[in-house]
């Protein structure tokens, strides 16, 4: 079957690349778009260090043929901070010391920060479900689950501080 | 090694595609995990993620949901709250995010729980062939297979109060099933008025425990007759990275009586 060329809007951005049939969306983000954030780990879909957002969605990006994913919206990690202003899960990560060999951060960022866009009061329970498909073999979690933990606390205060200034405003 | 992928625009299209050995890929979690180790031949594939398949309609007490609906989906609907332990057991909110109603289905055991659900809610698949479209209960398509060519594009049930489901496995979260017992069993006055019983996790295949069901039917619900059910079910456990066969087998009663009496 001959190459095709696939569309994607990555991060904001179209862009174009000619996949073969076996071309994953992760091989296409690494490979083509030269967006190292996604990492190859056990590419079977148990590690989820390739975890992106798929039309606002985490997906393992290893296990995705990029032809079947035409025209999509992705998300990487490369796509979160706005310059050097990084977001709150991102900013969370570092205060609580939640990456070491950071192989598994930018999944575990992803799957964080869709937790967080879907429910924005999580419980503890609620982060070990949302990061359960992503390995960790440094940290031992709770680092992690401190720092989403955090961020949610840190974004509730942000919106709370948003919502007085309007309603002062 | 994966040398072909189309990406039809209709289940007829995606129907038609499905020729000389070409087979339907839902979301990948279990194909595309395995893809490279087929050193063996061709694997071609027809993704159902553009076919139409997807979508989840709620009917009174009728549910259809579309071959391609993925796991999330239905985590994500809060008129499928009675699927929602059985989805979350499933794998990982990534994984989940791909995984299709159908593709379940048809992935071998220790995976496939929603089938083990949807086994003892006695499921209906639409089923288009090169002769149309027609119905088939699922349990009759986990026994016999479909014929090659045809392809699932909604699976039917009713919901309902009756309905329980107990996966044990390794870990809470993220593991496959070491037994999977999904019932719908109706007690009235002390006795077992009706039950349906499905089990996962102990044996290569998704299967109806008549033989418990024969037992419970009638009687009351209590340990003593659970544990007799226990014997009458036919299972076949295996071996596999989770658990052993003769673990499987020694668990089973227990579990069973969890999934039914919670104690």
């Amino acid at each position: 079957m001959p190459s095709r060329i696939v569309t994607l809007r990555v991060n904001g951005a179209e862009r174009e690349l000619i996949a073969k049939p076996s071309t994953t969306l992760l091989s296409a983000l690494r490979e083509s778009f030269g967006l190292m954030g996604a990492k190859r780990g056990c590419a079977q879909g148990g590690c989820g260090a390739c975890t992106v957002l798929l039309d606002g969605r985490p997906v393992v990006s290893c296990l995705i043929p990029v032809v079947t994913v035409e025209g999509s919206t992705v998300r990487t990690v490369e796509g979160l901070a706005d310059g050097d202003r990084l977001t709150d899960v991102q900013e969370a990560f570092v205060d609580h010391f939640a990456t070491q060999c950071g192989f598994c951060t930018p999944g575990m960022i992803m799957s964080a920060t869709a937790l967080l866009d879907r429910n924005p009061n999580p419980t503890r329970e609620d982060v070990n479900e949302a990061i359960c498909g992503n390995v960790c073999r440094c940290t031992g979690y709770e680092p992690i689950v401190t720092a989403v933990l955090a961020a949610a606390e840190r974004r509730r205060a942000a919106e709370g501080a948003t919502e007085l200034t309007e309603a002062e405003v | 090694m994966l040398t072909s992928v189309q990406v039809p625009e209709s289940a007829e299209e995606a129907r038609a595609a499905l020729q000389d050995g070409a087979v339907p890929l839902g979301g990948g979690t279990h194909l595309m995990a395995r893809a490279a180790d087929r050193a063996d031949g061709d694997l071609r594939l027809v993704s159902l993620r553009k076919a139409g398949l997807g979508g989840i309609d709620v009917e009174g007490d009728t549910v259809t949901l579309g071959a391609a609906t993925t796991l999330a989906e239905i985590e994500d609907d809060d008129r499928l709250g009675h699927l929602a332990g059985c989805v979350r057991s499933i794998a990982s909110p990534p994984v989940r995010g791909l995984a299709t109603v159908a593709g379940n289905l048809f992935v071998p055991q220790p995976y496939g729980d929603l089938a083990v659900a949807l086994l003892a809610l006695d499921a209906e698949l639409d089923v288009l062939g090169a002769d149309g479209a027609r119905s088939e209960s699922l349990e009759r398509v986990i026994e016999d297979g479909l014929r090659p060519g045809d392809l699932v594009t909604r699976v039917r049930f009713t919901a309902t109060d009756a309905f329980r489901f107990y996966k044990a496995s390794r870990r809470r979260l993220n593991s496959a099933s070491i037994v999977t017992v999904a019932a719908r069993i109706v007690v009235r006055d002390g006795l077992v008025e009706d039950v349906r019983l499905a089990l996962g996790g102990v044996a290569r295949r998704v299967v109806r425990a008549a033989g418990a069901e024969r037992v419970l039917r009638g009687a009351p619900l209590n340990a003593e007759v659970v544990a007799r059910a226990a014997e009458a079910a036919a299972i076949d456990p295996f071996d596999d990275a989770y658990a052993s066969a003769w673990y499987r087998a020694r668990v089973f009663p227990v579990h069973l009586r969890r999934a039914l009496l919670g104690a």
